[in-house]
């Protein structure tokens, strides 16, 4: 009887541990949704309301307003298509560059490997802020437009990382394979992109996929680089410096609208993803 | 047979480098070269987009941010009558007493100072609560439970937000008036009076600032733990509880060691990220507060003052490199 109910009491407290778990990592997402559905004068209401309520007489009453007018905001739209280019491509480049790399780091033999390593390893750690008065001497010497800037800059942190992951995951596929194909007469070049590449693929989706995410968080060089060119901000920047049409106040309701919209892409790729983001992440961080 | 051998050597090795091209010549253009660009640009007087000319300094702003001088302050003087004024003027970093005298503290930039400082305490607290929370995160999911796949799902949604606009969420939560979430609900259990100006009063900034970072990369540290306890396996448990081992017994014993590497790596992964913070604080705090990062792109973009601006990224870069080698003796680059 009493070990009946330890256990209740045990259980009790895990659901309500749980529950505060939940609650604190999903409320403040909770909160964006919320305000993104109140209009002005409801967003004004003191105290503020746990779910849009009519400002007359309390009802529950939702608006869409600001998802119309984001939608209809040219800052907001440029911003998802800006940081669609800019992400794909820098993701595209990386993982094509990177895998290259990470066959010869990962199955060749060649002098000099192990300092190599410990180069592309340091420089998953680089500050990028360091590098910025730099980077921008170089991209005034090249004369190029904002949005190639970035996708060129971006490779600072996603190459880098590619590379060490992919390294990791080449290392594992068995040296066996490589031989029997040169048996066959393969060159070692034939073997990586016939037969290495394509067993690498589930990697190539995990570190594509966190070099995606990287790349479309990124907010100091798109800051920078988009500074003279305000057409070409991706989304970060276009929500850090988001003003309404009317520039009365700070619109927090469009904000918050657009903050939902941006996310919810990348949440669900993290859901459908989740298992191999963080095999990604640990291949990354501590297998080495 | 060795003359065979060797070739093979020499044509996989040449085929390594040529392999190797792409990612090196991306990594010279826009990490070493910018990087020696600045380290040489540490020693100007260099304008960021300007057309003034540009002279050598030696070590000029490296001395002028470390510069540091301690005056008495008598009761009846300002600051600024007793901080040296030639050949730089200085402002004050911070006073303190001793021996129930007044001193002052003063130096050219304070500012930078105050943010590396601000930078340590974001860091160190930031990282410890986001361990904490984050272990106990973890261990719960670990746990065999109705739903845990949902929750696994879940635990991903803080890190799947942008943290910009992570920060323009918490801006509007923290909203100085019942208007915002957090006021509201405090002034409900008689806390503070509704107006707490979180991102504005200075006591508060930085305790605002890491309960967002803990918010943003606690499902981070959990995730990475979580995957370190899935890899202990299930017989050690059975045979502790066999011994008679209680819950707490076995998570000592167990548990927690051989979870050490796996944390040790999250740990440092996060305390290297934690230091470069930038968006937060500039998004949050402007120019109110600093951290290193946000000092030298105010520095830099604000100000123009290129060369004080690379000396700053010199020194960041310096302090990064540290814990970065701290983090390569971790893990350890293996051996083939």
């Amino acid at each position: 009887m009493i070990k009946n109910l330890d256990n209740i009491i045990q259980n009790i407290l895990f659901i309500a541990i749980l529950l505060i778990i939940v609650v604190y990592l999903v409320f403040p997402f909770y909160w964006a949704v919320n305000s993104s559905l109140k209009t002005e004068s409801q967003l004004q209401m003191s105290p503020t309301t746990i779910i849009p309520r009519n400002t007359n007489d309390n009802s529950i009453d939702f608006s869409f307003k600001n998802y119309i007018n984001i939608f209809k905001n040219d800052q907001f739209i440029r911003g998802m298509l800006n940081s669609t280019i800019v992400a794909i491509s820098t993701t595209i480049l990386s993982l094509l560059s990177g895998s290259f790399s990470a066959f010869a780091l990962g199955k060749l033999r060649f002098k000099g490997k192990k300092i190599t390593l410990y180069t592309i390893l340091a420089m998953t750690m680089f500050p990028q802020v360091t590098v910025l008065s730099g980077l921008y001497a170089v991209i005034n010497t090249l004369n190029i437009d904002a949005i190639p800037s970035m996708i060129l800059s971006y490779m600072i942190f996603t190459l880098p990382f590619t590379t060490w992951v992919m390294t990791s995951f080449f290392r594992e596929l068995p040296k066996e394979l490589m031989q029997s194909a040169q048996v066959d007469g393969a060159t070692p070049f034939q073997t990586f992109y016939m037969i290495l590449l394509p067993l690498t693929a589930p990697a190539l989706v995990t570190t594509g996929l966190l070099a995606f995410i990287q790349a479309w968080n990124e907010y100091l060089f798109a800051l920078t680089f988009t500074s003279i060119d305000p057409a070409a901000r991706t989304i970060p920047v276009a929500i850090a410096l988001f003003s309404g049409e009317v520039t009365r106040q700070i619109p927090y309701g469009e904000i918050m609208a657009a903050a939902v919209v941006v996310t919810i892409p990348i949440v669900l790729l993290v859901f459908v993803f989740q298992k191999k983001i963080v095999a990604g992440l640990t291949a990354g961080a501590i297998k080495g | 047979m060795s003359q065979i051998t060797n070739n093979l050597f020499k044509k996989e090795q040449s085929l390594a480098y040529k392999m190797l091209i792409p990612t090196i010549l991306i990594l010279l253009i826009v990490a070493v070269y910018p990087l020696g660009q600045v380290v040489y640009t540490s020693f100007t007087n260099r304008v960021f987009a300007g057309v003034e000319e540009t002279e050598f300094v030696g070590l000029d702003n490296y001395t002028s941010l470390f510069s540091l001088t301690i005056k008495e302050l008598p009761e009846d003087k300002y600051s600024f009558e007793v901080l040296p004024r030639k050949p730089k003027r200085y402002k004050e970093l911070t006073t303190f007493s001793f021996s129930g005298e007044k001193y002052i503290i003063g130096a050219i930039h304070p500012e930078f100072i105050k943010s590396i400082w601000n930078t340590i305490i974001f860091t160190f607290f930031a990282v410890f609560f986001e361990t904490l929370f984050g272990f106990i995160i973890a261990l719960v999911v670990n746990s065999k439970f109705v739903g845990r796949g949902v929750m696994r799902a879940i635990m991903s949604l803080p890190w799947a937000v942008i943290t910009v606009v992570s920060a323009r969420i918490w801006e509007w939560i923290l909203f100085p008036s019942r208007i915002g979430f957090l006021n509201m609900f405090l002034s409900k259990f008689g806390i503070g009076n509704g107006q707490i100006s979180f991102l504005t009063e200075s006591g508060l900034q930085l305790p605002s600032l890491i309960m967002v970072d803990v918010w943003k990369t606690t499902p981070f540290m959990a995730l990475l733990i979580l995957a370190g306890l899935q890899l202990i396996p299930n017989e050690l448990y059975e045979a502790a509880r066999v011994d008679g081992a209680g819950k707490i017994k076995q998570f000592f014993s167990i548990t927690f060691p051989l979870l050490k590497p796996s944390l040790a790596v999250a740990l440092i992964f996060r305390t290297l990220a934690s230091l470069r913070v930038f968006g937060l604080f500039q998004v949050l705090v402007g120019q109110q507060k600093y951290s290193m990062a946000s000092y030298n792109y105010y520095q830099l973009i604000g100000n123009r003052a290129m060369g004080l601006a690379s000396a700053i990224s010199v020194i960041i870069f310096i302090i990064i490199f540290i814990f970065a080698v701290m983090y390569m003796k971790t893990l350890g680059v293996e051996n083939e």
